[in-house]
């Protein structure tokens, strides 16, 4: 139960970006999870690899966050803007999106091998027990950073001018133009920032596992059912669905193998949108 | 250059625009709106007449020709500069954000001058006094009317010069139509020059100082709203079955 909330946490904040870039520029990023494994494989290179002179993962985990951002600003600059301009449809940015993925776990693997390999600090911690649950304190350290990320991009949103920006460019992006806001830059605002997150969860995710060249990519089935469960598009959404479907997911292993822990995401999210299509806090508009 | 007309508030020359590469919805489509005009645009479904306002207010861009706004050069300019050299625009379609309150759509309104809040909010409530009364109720719970009201009232928190109006009449029921062309005439007393789409083309030549028939992709015809109701050109390309139900 501990776990699953962890796992949902650590869901939640990857997740925020998939959703947010979905709603302000419609993008199924099927390369989200590379995103988030960048976070986890910039923080060990910094902290545990022994090639540059090793730093604190604290520290290693902030500058990972950084660059994660600066990697979510290439994307947008140099790939998805310009695509944009050109009119590209939307399954050829599909298709565009799983190739770099595709050649993006492919450069991680050549950099990185393919073993999965712990951070070094941390590596092996006995659980607590605290109440009913147990837990490993870096278990508790991961839910904690994940839960203060939530609270600040919920805030950012609510309370911003940037939030609400980035709220109205989701709801409707010409009226958002005709409201006076700077379309492109709230978009790039959300490429950084969501990508900073995936980060963000890339390195909890390790922290609490492996670090490994695809383990975004194992996270993005699941990324996509807590968004889809959350409500397409909407930030809040994503939060919620990354919990529910962590929670899901990791109590099922009380009875079944994990091995089918993404089918029983799945499972969740199928019954879920068979009885509220648009998600959990998807919205069901009157037209007219 | 110096030539140009000081008191010609917008200026569409020629322009070619569209959305797919290689397709051009507007084929060579000029336009212009004087300082103090209403100027109507009407044509049939598809002529393109939702491109020209997005093109000039650059949400389509341009390929060849020229946007002037007070003889300034803004082909191409991106929309929320074009909302703080003072135009507004109210699409089509999407005119609301429907998960907003009335209140915070007309705060995203004044996105760009968030201050002056009290002071527009009461002069645009003034125009549409439901709007205060309703404030904290959502957009997207409103009715088609109701919300081109609030569309309307979003676009003037900025106090703009010159208002684009996609269709302001579309889908409501003729009371509220006629609303809606009464606010538009309020709002031009009040010094707002005005460019309207419309396809209620009657009543929108009727309210209008001049007009343009816009026909797959240009402007075919182009005089003052007595002179386009009256010509039976005009009447057959467009009128011809309203005008007949007319007689
Ligand atoms: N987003 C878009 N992408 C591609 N083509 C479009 C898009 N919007 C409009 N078109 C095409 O441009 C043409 C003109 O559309 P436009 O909306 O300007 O017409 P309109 O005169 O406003 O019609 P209506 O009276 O139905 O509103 C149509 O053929 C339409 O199919
Ligand atoms: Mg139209």
């Amino acid at each position: 139960m501990a776990d699953g909330l962890r796992l949902g946490l650590v869901l939640a904040v990857a997740s925020v970006g998939l959703s947010l870039i979905f709603g302000v520029t419609g993008l199924t990023n099927f390369a989200h999870g590379e995103l988030v494994t960048f976070g986890a494989l910039v923080a060990y290179f910094l902290s545990a690899s022994g090639v540059v002179p090793e730093i604190p993962l604290v520290a290693a985990g902030i500058l990972a966050v950084v660059a994660g951002a600066g990697f979510g600003w290439a994307h947008e600059t140099i790939l998805f803007r310009p695509l944009r301009r050109r009119k590209s449809g939307n399954v050829s940015l599909i298709v565009v999106t799983i190739g770099l993925g595709l050649f993006l776990r492919n450069a991680y693997l050549i950099l990185f091998g393919g073993r999965p390999r712990p951070f070094d600090e941390f590596t092996i911690q006995t659980a607590v027990d605290l109440g009913p649950v147990s837990l490993r304190p870096k278990d508790l350290v991961v839910m904690a950073v994940g839960a203060c990320a939530l609270l600040g991009v919920g805030l950012m949103l609510q309370r911003t001018r940037l939030g609400r920006g980035m709220r109205a460019v989701a709801d409707s992006r010409d009226l958002a133009a005709a409201s006076g806001i700077d379309v492109d830059r709230v978009i790039l605002a959300v490429w950084v920032g969501g990508a900073a997150l995936a980060a963000l969860g890339g390195v909890l995710q390790g922290v609490s596992e492996t670090v490994e060249t695809d383990m975004g990519f194992g996270l993005l089935l699941l990324m996509f059912a807590s968004v889809i469960l959350g409500g397409l598009g909407t930030a809040y959404g994503a939060m919620v669905g990354g919990v529910l479907i962590g929670l899901a997911s990791q109590v099922s292993t009380y009875w079944l193998s994990p091995k089918y822990r993404i089918g029983v995401a799945l499972a969740v999210l199928i019954g879920a949108i068979l009885v509220r299509p648009q998600g959990i806090l998807g919205r069901r508009e009157r037209v007219g | 250059m110096s030539a140009i007309a000081p008191q010609k508030l917008v200026e569409a020359e020629s322009v070619v625009a569209g959305y797919l590469p290689g397709v051009d919805i507007l084929t060579g489509c000029s336009l212009s709106l004087a300082v103090g005009e209403i100027v109507g645009v009407i044509g049939p479904n598809g002529a393109g007449k939702s491109t020209l306002l997005k093109a000039m207010f650059g949400l389509v861009a341009v390929r060849s020709g020229v946007v002037r706004l007070s003889g300034d050069d803004v082909t191409n300019l991106a929309a929320n500069a074009l909302v703080e050299r003072g135009v507004g625009y109210v699409p089509q379609r999407e005119n609301v954000f429907p998960s907003l309150s009335i209140e915070e759509n007309l705060r995203m309104g004044l996105y760009l001058r968030p201050h002056a809040w009290t002071e527009r909010f009461d002069v645009v409530t003034g125009l549409f006094p439901l709007l205060a009364e309703r404030r904290r109720q959502r957009a997207g719970s409103l009715s088609g009317g109701e919300r081109q009201m609030v569309a309307m009232a979003r676009a003037l928190m900025m106090d703009p010069t010159v208002l684009f109006l996609d269709e302001p009449s579309a889908g409501l029921s003729p009371i509220f139509q006629e609303q809606v062309f009464e606010r538009i005439q309020q709002i031009n007393a009040a010094g707002v020059s005005v460019v309207m789409v419309e396809q209620n083309a009657t009543r929108c030549l009727e309210i209008s100082h001049r007009a343009y028939v816009l026909d797959q992709g240009r402007d075919a015809y182009t005089g003052t709203g007595d002179e386009l109701l009256g010509d039976p050109k005009v009447t057959e390309l467009y009128l011809g079955t309203l005008a007949a139900r007319r007689l």
